[in-house]
């Protein structure tokens, strides 16, 4: 049987029809699942950004939430004070947070391991609490994000919700587009070269600092847009915002999502937003009192990442190509 | 592949096609989110966990208590009460997404009591409560801001302004502590921005200021240096405008600092109680002065604090009768009015339309003027000066309730002569 290849063609024309086949859901769909829909499109783009900087380039961050932070505090103050144009602010967050990054990442290249990952965990404790030291950040109710109604042309009956979910799910669809074609093209084989075997890498002509900083230039870029998108569906951005935990949560979804590859990343994405849902629930049904509802969340996530992390290491995607491969191996050694 | 013969067709195409009748008859019916012939469903987000959670998460349960109370007395227009509650932490984008869910998932009729300036703004701005028409009843804040009717449409607010309360606070430290030397210590948001205005109507000069900043930054290690700059500066008199958990956090350090200046605890954060159980011996209150626009809740003899106090014996079992209790019941006490008086055709217009008809009537237990108006959502005007005694109850100055009363503008600080209406009988409006 001829296999299917996929070409860069296909690919985009994928691309397209998830689009359209998104923006036929949102019609479809009540509010409340649209509103989630851009809250997953957001988190699409947050876990790819950790799964590039991890799984293709080696490094780890536990800080992500801090670099989001960035990206949601510069699209507001460009909104609010320079009065940019949506689009606008977007460029700004992800520009403005990949200067954070390639900062960070000349640091980050010289350390490795529980080093980084604890580098980077002190920033996402430190880096939101600034807000509280400048005026011009709002403090901790911080500032406005508001990115104005969706337009008349939509009709009176297009809520700002699917507004969220249009201007979300397209800016996470061209990123995705664009970062799967770059994990393919020459940068997205270095990175694997660096982490996999970075003597060799090395010693193939590899500047191994060079692609880890440009790893976390991009990487701290996306995050910045994940930010300024995350602002947008609160409308506002505050330290609040960018706790700790939204840092793990990243983390973890990309875990769930299968560290080393872009194709499970939506499971990841999905699973952060259900999770309180889910959560909410059982404690509904179990009749919970305020302390297991708050708390019960964080244990489904911490379980599932245990859980991930004992059975399916490589996440769900890659265990299934692995399988897949198995299956192979073994129909054409019965073959012989 | 599933085959499907024709006998079997015809009773499917019956069931989709009866299916599609059910689905395309219900909105025709469905009158208003959260409203049934037999209920109706309220939301409130607080922080019922967290730093500024202390008194604050006896709130909605001192809510429902009441909101039990009229249910089991046959609801209001036929239709009981529920109220879903969700915590917010007091982390202002938190709030906006457990709105969201009230909103969207829970699909409440309306919002009440939510708490705090900042999360109620980021509310409506993120949920569009004047887009979708949906109200946000006494918010339990007294940020001026919400009296803009413009910018907040939908939304009441219940607590008299930061800026009335600093301008009565303002009167009173010019009246007794004039040319004394005066320290504020203030939460930096628009809460606390709000006082700052106040004091300079009132014109008012601080001798020290001190800030401290709200939500996810703990007040407790920091505010021993707060007392350690006071006893620096030196003041004579101490104006604590901030949260429970910081005035207690203030007040707690204060007593191992063994420093004790002359105490005037804003509303906000002075109640005895959520004081007491953060650790403030209620004899080190003896002497401050404190203001309220309710009565006190130690008053058994107010008909209205005698009725509630009976309401969460019943419906709120082991829960200590507090300032908390007080303003939680109060707020329920008023929806239920306002839902009484919309009628039994209930909207979410034709409520915000009846507490501007007939909201400043309404029975309360607030010893202050009401303001609603078509032109006005401002609840309570005013407050009452009051000194803590050793079991840390506040008593009225001078034995009897004076109420000041103003504005969030430049009008005066006037004595009220406002007379409350009765109490409905058994504290029952329906």
């Amino acid at each position: 049987m001829h296999k299917f290849k996929a070409t860069n063609f296909s690919r985009f024309v994928g691309f397209v029809i998830l689009g359209f086949f998104l923006v036929y859901l949102s019609n479809t769909v009540d509010e409340l699942r649209v509103y989630q829909g851009a809250t997953v499109a957001m988190y699409v783009i947050a876990i790819s950004s950790i799964i590039l900087l991890t799984g293709y380039s080696g490094q780890v961050s536990l800080g992500h939430g801090a670099l989001l932070a960035v990206g949601g505090y510069g699209a507001a103050l460009l909104r609010n004070n320079f009065n940019a144009p949506v689009w606008l602010c977007f460029v700004g967050a992800v520009l403005l947070a990949a200067v954070w990054g390639a900062l960070l990442g000349v640091t980050a290249a010289r350390l490795s391991g529980p080093y980084l990952a604890g580098t980077t965990l002190a920033l996402a404790v430190g880096l939101p609490s600034i807000a509280n030291q400048f005026k011009f950040l709002g403090g901790e109710q911080g500032l406005i994000f508001e990115i104005g109604l969706p337009p008349a042309s939509l009709g009176e009956m297009f809520s700002l919700y699917k507004w969220f979910f249009w201007i979300a799910a397209l800016t996470a669809l061209i990123s995705m587009w664009w970062l799967q074609n770059l994990l393919r093209s020459r940068y997205g084989r270095t990175w694997r070269a660096v982490r996999t075997q970075s003597v060799a890498a090395e010693l193939a002509g590899i500047n191994i600092a060079r692609s880890k900083i440009l790893a976390f230039t991009i990487s701290a870029g996306l995050a910045g847009l994940a930010g300024a998108l995350l602002s947008m569906t609160i409308s506002t951005v505050s330290p609040g915002a960018f706790p700790l935990t939204l840092s793990f949560a990243l983390a973890t979804g990309a875990v769930l999502s299968g560290i080393n590859t872009l194709g499970g990343v939506i499971i990841g994405a999905v699973t952060l937003v259900a999770i309180p849902d889910i959560a909410d629930a059982i404690a509904h049904r179990i009749g919970a009192s305020e302390n297991v509802t708050t708390n019960l969340p964080g244990l489904m996530v911490s379980g599932l990442l245990i859980v991930t992390v004992l059975f399916i290491p490589n996440g769900p995607v890659e265990q299934h190509r692995a399988r897949k491969a198995r299956h192979h191996a073994v129909l054409t050694s019965t073959k012989k | 592949m599933i085959r499907m013969n024709r006998r079997k067709l015809i009773p499917a195409s019956a069931v989709i096609a009866a299916a599609s009748l059910l689905l395309s008859a219900a909105p025709a019916q469905a009158a208003e989110q959260g409203v049934t012939a037999s209920s109706i469903k309220l939301g409130i987000t607080v922080p019922m966990t967290g730093i500024a959670s202390p008194g604050y998460n006896k709130i909605p349960g001192a809510m429902k208590a009441y909101f039990d109370y009229v249910n089991a007395n046959g609801g209001v227009n036929g239709r009981k009460i529920n109220l879903v509650v969700k915590d917010d932490q007091y982390i202002p984008t938190l709030a906006v997404a457990k709105a969201n869910e009230l909103i969207l998932k829970d699909k409440v009729f309306a919002l009440v009591g939510t708490l705090g300036t900042a999360s109620n703004k980021a509310i409506a701005r993120s949920a569009q409560l004047s887009a979708r028409g949906i109200p946000a009843l006494f918010v339990n804040t007294g940020f001026s801001g919400f009296a803009d009717k413009k910018a907040y449409p939908t939304t009441f607010s219940l607590l008299p302004s930061y800026q009335m309360e600093a301008k009565v606070i303002g009167k009173y430290l010019d009246e007794n502590f004039k040319g004394k030397k005066v320290g504020l210590i203030y939460q930096d948001d628009d809460f606390g921005l709000d006082a700052l205005n106040g004091f300079k109507q009132a014109k008012i000069e601080f001798d020290i200021k001190i800030p401290y900043a709200s939500g996810s930054q703990a007040v407790a290690g920091v505010a021993g240096t707060w007392i350690t700059k006071l006893q620096a500066a030196k003041p004579d008199v101490v104006v604590l405008f901030g949260v429970s958990s910081a005035t207690a956090a203030a007040l707690g350090n204060a007593f191992a600092y063994k420093y004790a200046p002359q105490w005037i605890l804003g509303s906000v954060g002075g109640d005895p109680v959520t004081l007491a159980a953060n650790k403030v011996p209620p004899a080190f209150l003896a002497g401050a002065k404190g203001f309220s626009f309710a009565p006190s809740p130690a008053d058994a003899t107010d008909e209205y604090i005698k009725m509630f106090m009976d309401v969460n014996t019943t419906y709120n079992k082991g829960v200590t009768f507090d300032n908390n209790i007080v303003a939680g019941m109060t707020s329920a006490f008023l929806t239920v009015q306002a839902i009484k008086a919309a009628g039994p055709n209930l909207t979410r217009a034709g409520l915000i339309a009846a507490i501007e008809k007939s909201g400043a009537t309404f029975a309360n237990p607030s010893l202050t003027p009401f303001a609603y108006s078509a032109t006005s959502h401002v609840g309570a005007t005013g407050y009452w000066i009051g000194t803590y005694d050793a079991t840390g109850s506040l008593k009225p100055d001078g034995g009897k309730y004076t109420v000041y009363t103003t504005d969030s503008g430049t009008g005066a600080v006037v004595t009220s002569t406002y007379k409350r209406p009765a109490m409905p009988a058994k504290g029952l409006p329906n």
